[in-house]
């Protein structure tokens, strides 16, 4: 039936291989103009390799691709940007050093007449860029500075600047929030109307169904389905990419919430020193007990993380006030150390930077918080160690060859377990855990809502910063929204929705609060 | 068309069994952990063959020259041994070299010129270098400058104070038990034990090497040190006390360039403000020799101790041949970069 023009791009047999490892194997994939195609598949299931290849990153593979029926290889990303192909990276690669504008024109700088760079044109073209993203950043502003969400932004405003006719968004939205994402999807709508193909990758399922019309889902480094997103629904897509039915993402757990674990009384910090970028806690109040998780909402740069990095001590040095009561007693956050001895644990934002040294064993990053618990006189009794290792990682079901192997080496979803269990080890009555799967695969998210629903059964008390709608109402009990660092809204997900959450996290929840307020009084 | 759902199985092609696959990587990975000891025997083996030979006899394998090799190599070695710790949390003491002077100045005024005996002196000097150790420590950890840049300046500072305390000069150590003679217990540290085999300065590079070894092998402060110079952040966030070991790291670095700077006043019977110059260069190219990362969180101390033997069978081995000094410097450069290319090879996650 295929008397339609060519496809604009046309990966025929693409095979790549790592040492050992297969990332792709004999894939076939098309790319229309004007669609979204979704590339989905657990971890490590070779879509990012995929990409790479078609966006010149990777230049070592077999088969061919096509670009509007002409075959090409890459010997570069310049190569294939020159041909149209641009591509907006899972790990996000950014000059920390450089401003925004500096970021998105590095390598093709704007010049004046002098052959000097133009800062001022390039600033002005960002702001423009920015803009139509629904950003509201300044370009001069060094991108080391920015929150993850807001890197993420940056190099979608760069890709777009390149006027590409393919655009490949790998895992674009993993730290943006909802607002963010919407804004996002209607550049998208914009950009297919204008022709534009774009191959979208994601693991946030409800995005899938809304933006993209086409599906194909990879597994070891095969296409194992293809759908149309019309039909698709997304325990079948999920069954496809794992290759057997998963378990139910959300269960709906018996909350027999305990004692009250922590309160937090208009907690509110003065920064010593004031750092851009930063939304520090200015006036928050919540509450957690023992067995139940508490979500934390809101925008980015809501002060989600600044909420968690302040409590546990980990955040800016200043002045606090307000009142923190952990375990029913007045507490001061005085450091990390401090805090997972009074048993409050924290899973950072981002697993490559803040969680694990990557190239050191699943071990060593394993039982980093409690080498000095475990030793004797100290020194670490290998035998203590192992069994603690052992005995984490098979409750975590980590996947993972041997306890030895670097833990670079393992899939996200389960890095990120690592973290978690190295927390568990500590024996926390609290848990912190921001943004505890980004970048996860549907199998291991499923496993980690239930591992976070089993820790709350034996009593842990959970505080979950998260930017997923679905995740904030599918595995919380509350969900408390930030804005602007205050606290504006709390809503029970028994009855609240997705909708909900957003509206109070677009800010109309201050407006309900009063509403609230007003019946009260 | 687009709307039918196909599905195919995933293929299963043969692949090497995942076991062998691993065995191979760990074999390769070990390959390069401890290259600094196939170096060291492949330049051991080269120095055999082409020894000189005195009267058919092997002139690098006689019993005087072997020891002469670990004795010139053991203060080098000592505080290769201390920097490898510095090293491992991602920081550099480029102090070392001066640190050494300042000790063996101290050595040689305390017990010269006011009378103290071995035991204080000793006690004394190398609370000197833990303290500046200390200091340094704290200026780079608690007030975040960076350790290339304190140490720096920390070296000006202690040559500047081997240079106040001993006037200027070196100071001689006569031995003796009359006033202005130190004890003749000190001249030990030239002697050599075990039937006259063994220099005594190399019996102490063994034991601070073999301490250590353990010490980084099996104590959870170890752990500490790796995680540090792996991921900061996550060992912060992870709660090690980021600061305290890295001012304890900085403090092992600093005792034991004393330890050197002792080593070498009873070595050479006197303590000059300029001694030591440059030795820190030779410590950091042990450690590196021996493939500790300078990036922080992987090497060994085993490494480094291979690496500063490698460093002394090469500078014998030349020296046996009288090869030219200077050609001597360049054979050093080419062989530290081959060791660092090297690691450039190794697999990484
Ligand atoms: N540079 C590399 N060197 C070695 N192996 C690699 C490299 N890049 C990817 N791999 C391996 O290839 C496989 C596919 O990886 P890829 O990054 O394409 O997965 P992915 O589908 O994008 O996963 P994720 O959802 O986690 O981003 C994995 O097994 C991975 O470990
Ligand atoms: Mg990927």
């Amino acid at each position: 039936m295929d008397n339609a023009v060519n496809p604009l791009v046309e990966m025929i047999g693409i095979s790549k291989s790592y040492g050992g490892v297969r990332a792709c194997r004999d894939i076939d994939l098309t790319v229309r103009a004007g669609e979204v195609h979704a590339l989905l598949g657990e971890n490590g299931a070779g879509k990012s390799t995929l990409m790479k290849i078609l966006s010149g990153d990777v230049t070592d593979y077999d088969g061919t691709v096509s670009i509007g029926g002409a075959p090409v290889r890459f010997a570069a990303p310049a190569d294939a940007q020159r041909a149209g192909v641009a591509m907006i990276h899972q790990e996000l690669d950014l000059v920390p050093g450089l401003t925004v504008a500096e970021n998105i024109f590095l390598g093709r700088e704007l010049r004046t007449r002098l052959r000097t760079v133009d800062r001022r044109r390039t600033n002005q073209v960002t702001r423009g860029l920015l803009e139509r993203c629904g950003v509201a950043l300044d370009p001069r502003r060094p991108v080391g500075e920015l929150r993850t969400g807001e890197q993420q932004l940056v190099t979608i405003a760069k890709a777009l600047s390149l006027d590409a006719k393919v655009l490949i968004m790998d895992e674009p939205t993993s730290a943006l929030s909802p607002v963010e994402v919407e804004q996002m999807f209607t550049v998208i709508s914009e950009l297919r109307r204008a022709g534009v193909g774009i191959v979208y990758i994601s693991h946030r399922m409800d995005e899938i169904g809304r933006i993209a019309d086409r599906a194909t889902v990879l597994r070891n480094g095969s296409v194992v389905a293809g759908f149309d997103t019309r039909d698709m629904t997304a325990e079948a897509a999920a069954e496809a990419m794992v290759g057997r039915p998963v378990q139910a993402m959300f269960r709906t757990r018996d909350v027999d919430p305990g004692e009250e674990v922590l309160r937090v009384t208009g907690l509110a910090l003065t920064p010593r020193r004031e750092r851009s970028g930063r939304r520090e806690p200015d006036g928050i109040s919540l509450a957690v007990r023992r067995g139940e998780i508490v979500g934390v909402g809101g925008l980015l740069g809501s002060g989600r993380t600044e909420l968690l990095e302040t409590l546990y001590g980990a955040g800016s040095a200043g002045t606090l006030r307000g009142e923190i009561l952990f375990r029913g007693r007045p507490f001061h956050p005085r450091g990390a150390r401090q805090s997972l001895r009074a048993g409050m644990a924290l899973v950072p934002e981002d697993r490559r930077i803040a969680g694990l040294s990557l190239e050191h064993s699943v071990a060593a990053n394993t039982v980093l918080s409690i080498v000095d618990r475990i030793a004797t006189a100290g020194f670490v009794p290998r035998a203590r160690e192992t069994g603690a290792v052992r005995r984490i990682t098979a409750e975590l079901k980590v996947k993972l060859g041997s306890i030895g192997d670097a833990v670079g080496t393992l899939s996200g979803g389960n890095q990120q377990k690592v973290v978690f269990g190295r927390m568990l080890l500590t024996e926390p009555v609290l848990l912190l855990l921001d943004e505890p799967t980004r970048g996860v695969d549907v199998g291991a998210k499923a496993e980690i809502y239930q591992l976070l629903g089993e820790a709350a059964q034996q009593g842990i008390g959970v505080l979950l910063a998260s930017s997923e709608l679905a995740e904030l109402v599918g595995v919380c009990d509350r969900v408390v929204v930030l804005s602007g660092g205050r606290s504006v809204r709390e809503l029970d997900t028994r009855q609240a929705g997705e909708a909900d959450l957003l509206a109070a996290s677009m800010g109309e929840g201050s407006a309900a609060l009063a509403v609230e307020g007003g019946e009260n009084a | 068309m687009t709307s039918e759902v196909t599905t195919k199985q995933a293929g299963a092609e043969p692949e090497p069994p995942p076991q062998q696959r691993k065995q191979r990587r760990e074999f390769v990975n070990a390959l390069f952990r401890f290259q600094s000891l196939f170096g060291l025997v492949a330049v051991f083996v080269v120095a055999v063959v082409f020894s000189p030979r005195h009267n058919g006899e092997l002139l690098f394998l006689n019993a005087d020259n072997l020891a002469n090799v670990v004795r010139a190599m053991s203060e080098i070695g000592i505080m290769a041994v201390g920097m490898t710790f510095v090293i491992l949390v991602g920081g550099i003491d480029l102090s070392v070299g001066a640190v050494l002077g300042l000790a063996a100045v101290g050595s040689a005024v305390l017990m010269v010129n006011d009378d103290f005996g071995v035991v204080a002196t000793v006690v004394i000097v190398l609370a000197i270098g833990l303290f500046f150790g200390f200091l340094q420590g704290m200026a780079s950890a608690l007030f975040g400058i960076q350790a290339f840049i304190v140490t720096l300046a920390g070296m000006q500072i202690a040559r500047g104070l081997a240079r106040i305390w001993s006037g200027g000069q070196g100071v001689a150590i006569a031995y003796g038990d009359g006033p202005g003679e130190a004890p003749v217990t000190f001249s030990l540290l030239g002697e050599r034990t075990f039937n006259g085999i063994v220099p005594i300065p190399a019996l102490i590079f063994a034991v601070v090497a073999v301490v250590a070894i353990v010490f980084l092998r099996t104590s959870a402060f170890a752990r500490h040190v790796y995680a540090i110079g792996g991921n900061e952040k996550a060992a912060r966030l992870s709660g090690v006390p980021v600061t305290r070991v890295k001012v304890i790291v900085f403090c092992i670095c600093g005792f034991l360039a004393a330890l050197a700077g002792i080593v070498h006043a009873g070595q050479l019977n006197q303590g000059s403000p300029n001694d030591g110059f440059g030795y820190e260069l030779d410590a950091i190219a042990a450690v590196v020799i021996g493939g500790t990362s300078l990036m922080g969180g992987r090497g060994s101390v085993v490494g480094t101790v291979a690496g500063a033997l490698l460093l002394g069978v090469l500078n014998n081995f030349l020296g046996l041949h009288g090869v030219d000094p200077n050609v001597q410097l360049l054979v050093k450069g080419l062989v530290i970069v081959v060791a660092a290319g090297l690691q450039r090879l190794r697999p990484t996650v």
